[in-house]
């Protein structure tokens, strides 16, 4: 262990409360170094992921991200979750130096860091930490005035300054041209920074604010997305580097808990197919009745135009591996399909090894998983090509129009149309399961899962059996089908098995 | 001798010469050392190679220049790739753990196919001289977008060989970026957006118009009627007519656009009613605020460029090499000025058998002309003889637009050699 490093977050580290928790707001620069339960490292370990599996489950009702919408529906689930007060704490701070801000400040530290263990073992557990927790700083940011922010940029030693008047006036006229949501009146009051663009890389891709020779201005209303850049950063970084010394905890109570806190969070992956074998001669069958909306729109460009672009090709091929078309049979369906438009030849030299790479034959050799409804609603569609989510990426009109087509009652129709105008696109995919399969779904996350289902549905498949919800589970409903949790067994965590404090400090995640 | 129409067959012939007497390997490996500021740059950069058959080389990687051009000259690829630049070189990759692109010029790939749902002249990979003009646009207002947003320099746009065109922005900074801002970038200045199911495929959905799309609408307004109204006929028959009424929101305002346009005969009148339906609404206040773009918002989903962002995004995308033949047309990926866009005609581009002829020309007029000079001949450039040149010339300029910015440090890196000499 390096003891010079050692001592000097010591030295910074030590301190009453108020001088260790200066502020509302954190960036976890600096690690913990405290003694704590083993019960009590469980349980906020548990409690942080409660208040992040909220965030992730207010996301999928489809609410704009921060909206007030949003924000209460977040306030109701965290309610209904016993974190009323975490969320009051990060949505009306106080700043001031009570001792309940403090220990809750304390909390906050602590949790983080446990997390961040759990956390860092691989790039999609990672990807789905740093999303939330950059949520839950947005989230209390966006809830502070200006003179906390001041002081928040200074106990950080991040120091933004806005734009002289002078350079202000010189570009006002593109300025109010290019910030979104600015009038001309506005523009006189409101400050600007100049920052790299890629320090606001959100603002510069949706084209909200003023680019100009690799800089961008920002009004002091978007500065959450300066911070929030920097946050994702350190915090990216911070995870690898947890990921390294990982090896250093050898804790054999806590390495048990770890793990269990990460697999509780992994949803179904439909990596392996969980039904029978479906022959491809039904997939035209199965498209009219067990294919969500993605997929029948695929398989039906698909046969018609003889031909996919490269990303419906993949997200086509995934699902088809995902329900259970084997390999050789996938190669014979598409390799059909094609061939009517290009010689067999051309078929084996540019596709062929796409279709045994989707199965994790070639490349990397890497088994892909199919994708989710996320991933399909997030990706970007073009000119001439069919994949993506139906209900975000059709016009409405011409949605409405090829469900009428496939025979779909016209109350459903004008129900899903509302839905997709108001961003629903998951509930809207929900409903026309319902119109198809007479049923109400259980909530539509993946289309595979959107496959099993209505295979269940349709009587073709016994019913997968509900794992009992367990302490973990903080939703029962909607969304249990993809985070199907599996409980950390108290047992291996108990603590008079074990015995003894832990001493954070003895955990190396020390990024400086 | 006659000059002959190109055939993928005559290839195995024609690479070898090609690649012995005309690739410029001097600015090309100058280029990709970028002054070997960082070491081993070109060392570690991935290329790869398609030779006959279909047979695909990734992870290739070279020392120095006279061993890429050994090997070019060996393996007489019928295309070179361009990959990102790892910290170890891609040929060893195996000995080291961590593998990971590090580098890579920002490209964008601008294809002809995108816009079939637009032209009418052409499709698939055809291309023609009216269709072209959506190149020429697409390439200047990228070309601006990307030197005065992002103050980026040294762009070099290439000629595909067949149907589109790449831009490789080389500048240092542009070298450096991660994916995330490679994807922020792209997306930037990707407006044309939707599949096949949605018909109205750009939205400004705003009162103001965005400094970036009000470039691009001032340098397509002037040519949007010669070459989208007049060239592609854009309202020239019923169905095309349909499909640019279903870019009108408003259905009294579409039935009203339709009832002005079914009068008139042509194109150009069609569209000139239209644009004087939607001006009397917006005087009249009738319509919506955020609505008020509608014919810029036509404008810009018929010729606003329609990038492959996907290519952008990837830091370990391949690209096809400058000076590689494309392998079904035979003609060349030529380097051109984007400030001369519209001169460049792509029908026009040398065609590999046409180079080996010109070379063959010349050599014969100098082995008819005084003996006692072919020494001295021998030392002018073959590329310089034929129609290469002038896509040569563009490249070493580009090439030492860039060596400039790299003078200053390198000079450091000599003054600090020369002091470790004793």
């Amino acid at each position: 262990m390096d003891i010079s490093r050692r001592r000097k977050v010591n030295k910074v580290v030590a301190g009453s409360l108020a001088e260790l928790y200066p502020h509302n707001l954190q960036m976890y620069y600096i690690p913990p170094i405290a003694e704590i339960s083993l019960s009590e490292f469980e349980d906020l370990a548990l409690e942080r992921l409660k208040v992040l599996r909220c965030l992730e489950f207010v996301n999928l009702k489809g609410a704009n991200k921060f909206s007030d919408e949003w924000k209460a529906s977040l306030c109701e689930e965290m309610t209904k979750q016993g974190l009323k007060n975490f969320y009051k704490m990060s949505t009306a701070p106080t700043c001031k130096q009570t001792d309940a801000e403090l220990q809750y400040r304390k909390k906050d530290h602590l949790s983080h860091f446990i997390l961040r263990l759990a956390y860092c073992r691989s790039d999609e557990l990672r990807r789905w930490f740093i999303a939330r927790e950059l949520e839950l700083f947005k989230l209390r940011f966006m809830s502070l005035n200006a003179d906390e922010i001041r002081e928040f940029l200074k106990i950080n030693n991040l120091s933004y300054s806005p734009i002289s008047a002078e350079e202000k006036d010189a570009i006002k006229d593109e300025l109010y041209e290019s910030t979104i949501c600015l009038s001309m009146a506005l523009l006189s009051d409101t400050d600007f920074f100049r920052v790299p663009f890629t320090d606001v890389l959100e603002l510069v891709r949706s084209r909200k604010v003023f680019v100009q020779a690799g800089f961008a201005y920002i009004p002091s209303s978007e500065f959450v997305a300066v911070m929030s850049s920097v946050f994702r950063a350190t915090l990216g970084q911070a995870l690898m580097m947890t990921y390294r010394r990982l090896p250093n905890v050898d804790d054999e109570r806590l390495v048990p808990l770890l793990k269990g806190l990460h697999t509780s969070y992994v949803g179904e992956n439909f990596k392996t197919p969980k039904g029978g074998e479906i022959c491809i001669e039904d997939l035209d069958q199965h498209a009219k009745t067990s294919y969500p909306l993605c997929m029948r729109f695929l398989h039906e460009a698909l046969r018609s135009n003889h031909h996919l672009r490269h990303f419906g090709r993949l997200q086509y091929g995934l699902f088809l591996k995902g329900i259970g078309v084997s390999l050789q049979d996938a190669m014979r369906f598409w390799r059909d399909e094609f061939t009517k438009i290009m010689d067999v030849d051309k078929f084996e030299k540019s596709h062929a090894y796409n279709v045994r790479y989707n199965y994790g034959q070639e490349g990397r050799r890497t088994n892909y998983t199919p994708y989710s409804c996320m991933k399909i609603i997030c990706t970007s569609v073009g000119p001439g090509e069919h994949h993506g989510c139906p209900f975000k990426h059709s016009d409405v009109q011409i949605l409405a129009n090829k469900l009428k087509a496939y025979g779909i009652a016209n109350n459903y129709v004008t129900e899903i149309s509302e839905l997709v105008k108001g961003s629903h696109y998951q509930v809207a995919c929900g409903k026309y399961f319902e119109a198809t399969h007479g049923k109400l779904s259980n909530g539509i996350q993946h289309p595979n899962q959107y496959f099993e289902e209505s295979q269940v549905a349709l009587g073709n498949r016994p019913a997968i059996k509900q794992e009992p919800t367990s302490q973990n589970s903080q939703h029962s409903q909607p969304n249990n089908y993809t985070s199907k949790p599996k409980t950390v067994k108290k047992e291996e965590v108990e603590e008079d098995v074990w015995g003894g404090d832990i001493d954070l400090s003895s955990i190396d995640m020390d990024v400086v | 001798m006659k000059l002959e129409e190109f055939s993928p067959d005559s290839l195995p012939d024609l690479l070898p010469l090609y690649y012995k007497r005309l690739f410029p390997y001097g600015p090309f490996h100058r280029w990709i050392s970028y002054g070997n500021v960082e070491p081993n740059y070109f060392q570690n950069r991935e290329f790869s190679f398609t030779l006959a058959e279909d047979i695909y080389i990734r992870f290739k990687s070279f020392i120095g220049r006279e061993d890429m051009e050994k090997e070019i000259q060996k393996r007489c690829p019928y295309k070179i790739d361009i990959g990102a630049v790892y910290a170890t070189r891609p040929q060893e990759r195996h000995m080291t753990a961590v593998f990971q692109p590090q580098e890579r010029e920002l490209v964008f790939d601008i294809d002809m196919t995108d816009y079939d749902d637009v032209r009418s002249c052409c499709s698939g990979a055809d291309i023609c001289n009216k269709c072209w003009k959506f190149m020429v646009l697409a390439c200047k207002v990228l070309d601006a977008a990307l030197r005065e947003d992002f103050g980026w320099e040294h762009l070099l746009w290439v000629f595909s060989g067949r149907r589109g065109v790449h831009c490789w922005v080389c500048d240092d900074t542009a070298r450096k970026l991660d994916v995330s801002s490679r994807s922020a970038v792209a997306e930037y200045l990707q407006l044309v957006t939707g599949g096949e199911n949605r018909a109205k495929k750009v939205v400004i959905y705003s009162d103001k118009l965005h400094h970036s799309i009000r470039r691009a609408k001032n340098i397509i307004e002037p040519q949007f009627e010669s070459m989208c109204v007049e060239d592609q006929d854009i309202l020239g028959t019923p169905e095309k007519m349909s499909k640019v009424l279903s870019l009108v929101p408003e259905d009294q305002m579409r039935q009203e656009i339709e009832k002005e346009m079914v009068k008139q005969s042509t194109s150009k009148a069609r569209w000139a009613a239209l644009t004087s339906v939607v001006q009397s609404w917006i005087k009249r206040g009738q319509l919506k605020k955020w609505r008020q773009f509608l014919v810029e918002e036509i404008m810009l989903q018929y010729t606003y460029p329609r990038l492959d962002i996907n290519v952008s995004k990837g830091m370990n995308h391949l690209l096809k090499a400058p000076f590689c033949i494309h392998p079904k047309t035979g003609k060349v990926c030529i380097p051109f000025n984007p400030r001369a866009a519209e001169k460049f005609n792509p029908m026009t581009v040398p065609t590999i058998n046409q180079l080996i002829h010109e070379i063959g020309q010349f050599d014969e007029e100098q082995t008819q002309g005084d003996k006692s000079q072919v020494s001295s001949a021998r030392r002018v450039k073959d590329y310089k003889k034929t129609s290469l040149n002038k896509g040569v010339v563009i490249f070493e300029e580009f090439v030492r637009k860039l060596e400039d910015t790299w003078k200053g440090k390198q000079i450091k890196i000599e003054a600090s050699d020369a002091s470790l000499n004793f």
